[in-house]
């Protein structure tokens, strides 16, 4: 029998030792699994689309192919928009839990639909998903001091270590294949599951190895500290009550304050101000006279100013003008907002440089694509497909072109994977 | 006295300190092949330190360490294979039964033997049948010297260490423990070790060194035509204390 398989023996009688390493494994699995079920969930709902869709718009045309009016259908349909999980969201949810991935817009004001859903769900803001990033950053380190604090302290205690020094391969050697079968089945107990999972789901092989890598960089650090705390030859027990401290320092403590100091720092207001200064604008062109909010609106837009004159009635061109007068009016506060957002976020990630948990955390939502830049990502790819939306109806209303059933399939679909590739070109393009 | 300088455990002149303090200062000493030296000496006399140096564990500050030719300073390991050690409580792992600590420090020890003869070893260690793949909780503190014995005997190393070996055993205790020495004597192994047993030195030493102040200040055969005379150290041995 090698040593390694000696110590592995060792190790597994202890029960508390067999038993954080069981118990590890069930959360990881557990972790996986839940992550795994919540995007089969949402890529259900994303694949349901197509048929809720059909549904309702076939109820609109059979209205509007009556009418022929293009500004009831501009009105009346809902276009969905959707951001598809990539494939390693299973691992880290990040705001796929509480903010929208499914958005359905109209041709009206763009600002009110997405802002008025950047409301988060406060019931599980609160509590936090459980999923894969979640077990990894804040239960594995409790789980390195499981298996660590006592490492040589333990054998000094036991009376063991001297005993161990005086053998040949006793001494530093064992404490360094000690160390080695610790973190390898740490590691085999958190990375295995996630790796099944991953390749199951498709992530990309080298997104798996970085993943990998984090987690054993991370397991890494936290061994280091107990490594650390351990050369001061304090009690098993100091040693554990020290890396509690340390853990509940780094892992809540300090992020949490530090997110404070950032938010102080950073001001951001909510994204419900600007909904409802939208609404203000919008609502305030009843209350003006209504050649003003053509003349705004066609001095933003020339394109669309050989439009025939308003008469008497109500015309849904104005009504779509105003609509878009009150975006175009709260634009520069959206731009603050985001721009602010995203300030907040690279400071939060500047903090993951000082803080291995916030920096773990931040490398695995960016490589999920569930973190704010994904979700500022998908609303770039709503403003996109919604400007394309109001083109295609303006066409209709402005020119008083009739509106048939027929016109329906013409109209814009949103595809989210041409929708990122039209904005990486138009990010390349600058 | 003059040293065979082939002498498995061979200390000359040596001179250990901790910051200031010096703990041996001048120490000779030499343990043959075969031959057990009981070392006595008070509280701080330096037996412990003696232990640490021939185990690489305390660096001396001048003089001469061999275990079998080896400076356990230079080079630590490669003198612990030389040696087996038994510290004053042999702790071994509770929850692995003595065939499977014996296996375990025999691997640590770069050794391998197969169970059939670590049971041997077992055996002549005089450890019962029932109790050789019991799990190591319950074991008295003599039944765990023989599983270390035991190893000791497997790896057939020249120099055995013991510290304070009988304290804390029942007087048949240390009579077995004394008769597993003799073996070990026997098999050419030279045995060094530290005690505050008098009697216990004189039933199985070939020789008894007394520390005082870091040196051997008394050295008295304790076997042989000039055996000492036991009451007579043992006065001498309570002034020295």
């Amino acid at each position: 029998m090698t040593l390694w398989r000696h110590e592995l023996r060792l190790l597994l009688r202890q029960r508390p030792s067999a038993f954080a390493l069981v118990l590890l494994a069930l959360l990881s699995v557990a972790a996986v699994a839940t992550g795994m079920a919540e995007v089969a969930r949402q890529r259900a709902a994303i694949a349901a689309i197509p048929a809720a869709q059909a549904e309702d718009i076939g109820a609109v045309a059979d209205y509007v192919d009556r009418t022929k009016d293009a500004g009831s259908a501009a009105y009346y349909s809902f276009h969905p928009t959707w951001d598809a999980p990539a494939p390693l969201a299973f691992a880290a949810l990040g705001m796929r839990d509480v903010a929208p991935y499914m958005l359905r817009v109209r041709a009206l004001g763009l600002e009110a639909q997405i802002q008025d859903g950047d409301i988060f769900n406060p019931q599980i803001a609160l509590a936090g998903r459980f999923d894969f990033a979640f077990v990894l950053v804040f239960l594995a380190p409790l789980f390195v001091i499981a298996l660590f604090h006592d490492l040589v302290s333990g054998e000094r205690e036991a009376g063991r270590q001297r005993t161990l020094d005086a053998l040949p391969r006793g001494g530093a050697a064992l404490w360094r294949r000690r160390t080695g079968l610790r973190l390898v089945l740490l590691w085999a107990t958190l990375g295995l599951p996630f790796a099944v999972a991953a390749l199951a789901e498709g992530v990309a092989f080298g997104v798996v190895l970085l993943v990998l890598g984090a987690i054993l960089a991370y397991l890494l650090f936290w061994i280091a500290l107990a490594a650390l705390v351990g050369r001061l030859r304090w009690t098993s027990v100091a040693n554990a009550a020290t890396l509690a401290a340390a853990w509940l320092v780094l892992v809540l403590i300090v992020p949490t304050l530090g997110h404070v100091v950032i938010d102080r720092l950073v001001p951001v207001g909510q994204g419900a101000e600007i909904a409802l200064a939208q609404r203000e604008v919008v609502n305030h062109a009843w209350d003006i006279p209504r050649a003003a909010t053509m003349r705004r609106f066609y001095a933003a837009h020339p394109e669309w100013s050989d439009s025939p004159p308003l008469g008497a009635d109500f015309h849904y061109k104005w009504y779509l003008a105003f609509h878009q007068n009150g975006d175009e009016a709260v634009a520069p506060r959206a731009r603050a907002y985001r721009a602010a957002l995203e300030r907040r976020d690279r400071a939060g990630r500047a903090l993951g440089w000082l803080l291995p948990s916030v920096g773990v955390q931040a490398l695995l939502t960016r490589l999920a694509r569930t973190d704010l830049a994904a979700q500022l990502a998908y609303q770039d790819r709503i403003r996109a497909f919604h400007a394309r939306l109001r083109s295609f109806y303006y066409d209709y209303v402005f020119h008083d072109r009739p509106f048939g059933r027929a016109d329906f399939g013409r109209a814009p679909r949103f595809d989210d994977r041409a929708e990122a590739r039209r904005q990486s070109t138009s990010r390349a393009i600058g | 006295m003059s040293l065979p300088s082939s002498a498995p455990i061979l200390i000359e002149d040596l001179t250990v300190a901790y910051g200031d303090q010096p703990v041996l200062d001048g120490l000779t000493l030499g343990v043959g092949a075969g031959r057990i030296t009981a070392l006595l000496g008070g509280n701080g006399a330096g037996k412990s330190t003696t232990l640490s140096t021939l185990l690489g564990f305390t660096r001396a500050r001048s003089g001469r360490v061999a275990v079998c030719g080896i400076d356990p300073g230079a080079a630590p390991d490669a003198a612990r294979r030389h040696i087996a050690y038994l510290p004053e409580n042999v702790a071994l792992y509770a929850h692995l039964s003595a065939v499977e600590n014996a296996d375990y420090l025999l691997a640590l020890s770069d050794e391998r033997h197969g169970r059939a003869a670590i049971v041997d070893a077992l055996r002549a260690a005089g450890l019962q049948e029932r109790a050789w793949d019991q799990r190591l909780a319950g074991f008295s503190k003599g039944m765990r010297q023989k599983v270390a014995i035991a190893v000791a005997l497997l790896r057939a190393v020249p120099v055995l260490l013991l510290d304070e070996p009988t304290s804390g055993l029942d007087p048949r205790a240390t009579a077995d423990f004394n008769g597993l020495l003799s073996a070990v004597r026997e098999r050419g192994t030279a045995v060094l070790m530290v005690t505050h047993d008098l009697l216990s030195a004189a039933d199985v030493a070939d020789e008894i060194a007394v520390l005082e102040a870091g040196r051997v200040a008394h050295r008295v055969a304790a076997c042989g035509p000039e055996r000492f005379d036991v009451r007579a150290l043992h006065a001498r041995f309570q002034v020295a204390a």
